[in-house]
């Protein structure tokens, strides 16, 4: 998740104060830009600055000192406290903030928050909804508003906010713990989370991270509760999650369809794949979706091709039937190679293959389509539904010595909704090799939760690459901001 | 011209190796048995370094090298030789997959990864770290990632070790004997890193 360290400001002093309450204040620093300082050399990569002046009075009273502040500082900022103008909104984006935190006048002024939205777009606006004993609060958390909580997440997500920043009052500065339900139920309604109060231990934070999508820390860090420095390298040594763009690949060209039919063209594979190589994909999947042989000599070519220009691992996978085709592949310079409806026909097949080529070539691609509460297993490209629930035939394939398993929701794929996060999760925590996620990527934020909610070992896309709509080297930056173990 | 002696013993795809020395534009010679090495010596040149590419289980590579006539070949090699993961671990003296002796050129007992939450094969890209002042780290950084996939890890040997990856415990990414370097990870797998790790083995180990 994404760990922000808070900076209240006061006076132009570092500030925190308890319950939101302004006679309940400390003083932790004499100089904002020294507390980012030390936050960013501890490894923060993005910081949370209120101007509480400002949120007091109604507007900005330490705009100078936070812009200066933002100029010198190399890492991401959101920045609140008294924005209720929209020149004040794009002073501060013009001078480098990332994003804005809107309070009180988001939700006393629906026209100014669709405004805001709609000049500056919803990922550059955070409405922060600040609540005690389940009511919202406004004005510093001075003045409590009329508003129903639900009927507010409503009407938000209505008119396109997209980040929320939840706070419990009641929490906040206590070091009491967090209200993990409240923070729960505003996830469901599908926001972007930023977590907000009383976290006081590092099992909060972790806790946090399996709803909420980022947490602001802030008394707990000036206290020396979490050590931002620890929780922040966790995930700085060991395995990466990886990226991988997958080419559907039909005479011999990069195809891309939806929900397995309706293809487009994408381009020619050898320099799709050198792109993506040359952007930092951890690997490649090509998959011939070609049904006659000729076209399959044509593939064993791209092959050839393909392994004598990259050098990052790739699986090639479609119509692999035999021991003979895999071993074909594999000469040809495939790294692994995937199996799919052979396997589901001839179990053994993976076992064969696996003893004779090691595990670590043998991949299973397994197709799934919801069926009332169950995932089906279906073959031959997605039309043929077979017997199998998913669950079953993923543990059987680790059995049989599969070295990784590719899940792909056919109710997701091309679709853009995301991935099915709750398939995933049962796959991947259910088998001890490494899964692949497939099928509905979207959004970066997909991605995240597919590593996140998900479990995914690995995820893989298609469309969103080949189109432009996502670059890689992007997707990768913005994973890394989520703690997220990611090579860059 | 010199000639790199590459270590065929059936497992399957060397492929990826030989494309990339190809890509790095050095000469090779598969050698597919200890008697195909020593011909080639005889008749046309010494090799001037060998490469073991690893693939494959440990039981069945020993069982191969020395159905092959490999094994007396490697342990008395004076030239420059690069085993790449199993090709790494078989310089060890034991291994627990297939609970097989090994070459017993380097100390050390390769071990499983105990599962936990962790999956197993590691599978994907891992820092190396640690890494010692060596003509093969020549011009890469430290913390810099390479490919991984393996189930089993040789600890580390201070001696022997020349840099450490982190999966459920450190292991050894890297080692080096006298004339004898391993790496744990693909070098001909790990993008443009990976390729001049090996072009400094072949020109400067």
């Amino acid at each position: 998740m994404l760990i922000i360290p808070a900076i209240d400001i006061i006076n132009g002093e570092c500030v925190r104060l308890t319950q939101g309450d302004y006679d309940k204040k400390m003083v932790y620093g004499k100089d904002p830009l020294v507390m980012a300082r030390k936050f960013v050399d501890a490894g923060a990569k993005f910081l949370h600055i209120v101007d509480l002046d400002g949120a007091k009075s109604g507007r900005p009273e330490n705009k100078d000192l936070i812009v200066k502040l933002v100029k010198k500082i190399k890492v991401p900022v959101q920045v609140g406290g008294g924005i209720r103008e929209i020149s004040d909104i794009a002073e501060y984006l013009e001078a480098g903030v990332e994003r804005i935190i809107l309070g009180t006048k988001a939700i006393n002024d629906p026209d100014f928050l669709k405004n805001a939205l709609g000049l500056f777009g919803a990922d550059k606006i955070v409405v922060a909804l600040d609540l005690k004993n389940g009511k919202l609060m406004t004005n510093g958390w001075i003045r409590s508003a009329t508003e129903d909580f639900e009927y507010c997440l409503l009407r938000l997500k209505a008119i396109g906010v997209k980040n929320l920043m939840v706070t419990d009052v009641t929490k906040d500065g206590t070091l009491e713990r967090p209200n993990f339900e409240l923070i729960r139920e505003v996830v469901d309604f599908g926001f972007e989370v930023i977590a907000a109060g009383g976290i006081k231990s590092e099992e909060d934070v972790e806790i946090l991270g399996n709803s909420s999508q980022a947490v602001v820390l802030g008394k707990a860090l000036y206290e020396n509760k979490i050590d931002l420095n620890k929780i922040l390298q966790k995930n700085f040594f060991g395995l990466t999650k990886r990226i991988i763009p997958c080419l559907d690949v039909k005479n011999g060209k990069v195809v891309k369809g939806v929900n397995f039919v309706d293809l487009k063209d994408a381009g020619d594979p050898v320099e799709l794949a050198k792109k993506y190589a040359e952007e930092g994909a951890d690997e490649l999947v090509f998959l011939d979706i070609s049904a006659s042989l000729e076209d399959r000599k044509t593939m064993l070519n791209i092959v050839e091709k393909v392994a004598k220009e990259i050098f990052i691992p790739f699986t090639v996978g479609g119509g692999v039937s035999t021991l003979l085709d895999i071993k074909a592949l594999l000469n040809a310079g495939a790294d692994k190679v995937a199996l799919n409806t052979s396997a589901v026909l001839n179990p053994q097949l993976i076992s064969r293959a696996a003893k004779q080529f090691g595990s670590q070539c043998v991949v299973v691609a397994i197709d799934v389509k919801k069926k009332d509460d169950n995932w089906k297993v279906f073959i031959k490209g997605g039309s043929e539904e077979t017997e199998l629930s998913v669950l079953n035939w993923a543990q059987e394939v680790e059995k049989l010595g599969v070295g990784e398993i590719l899940l792909t929701s056919m109710d997701r794929d091309g679709t853009k909704k995301g991935f099915d996060l709750e398939l995933l999760k049962i796959i991947s925590t259910a088998v001890g090799i490494p899964v692949i996620a497939s099928g509905g990527a979207g959004s970066m934020e997909d991605f995240r939760d597919a590593f996140v909610l998900g479990k995914a070992d690995a995820v893989l896309a298609a469309s969103l690459f080949h189109f432009g709509e996502v670059s890689i080297k992007k997707l990768k930056n913005f994973i890394n901001l989520f703690n997220i173990s990611i090579r860059l | 011209m010199k000639t790199i002696a590459i270590i065929d013993y059936g497992a399957g795809n060397i492929q990826s190796m030989t494309n990339a020395l190809t890509k790095l534009g050095r000469k090779f010679k598969v050698v597919s048995s200890g008697n195909e090495f020593l011909q080639f010596e005889r008749d046309f040149v010494k090799f001037d370094r060998v490469i073991l590419p690893g693939v494959g289980a440990a039981k069945f590579a020993m069982d191969e090298l020395r159905e092959r006539k490999f094994i007396e070949i490697l342990q008395n090699l004076t030239i420059p030789f690069f085993g790449v993961c199993l090709g790494m671990q078989l310089l060890a003296e034991w291994s627990d997959e297939g609970e097989v002796e090994c070459l017993g050129i380097v100390p050390g007992k390769v071990k499983k990864f105990e599962k936990s939450e962790l999956k197993v094969p590691q599978v994907g890209w891992n820092k190396v770290y640690n890494m010692r002042k060596s003509p093969l780290f020549d011009g890469i950084d430290d913390k810099e990632y390479f490919y991984f996939v393996n189930s089993y890890f040789l600890p580390i040997y201070e001696r022997t070790l020349l840099a450490k990856s982190f999966y459920e415990n450190d292991f050894s990414a890297a080692i080096f004997w006298e004339n004898f370097y391993g790496v744990q990870f693909h070098p001909e797998k790990s993008g443009e890193i990976g390729l001049k790790l090996l072009n400094n083995f072949c020109t400067k180990c």
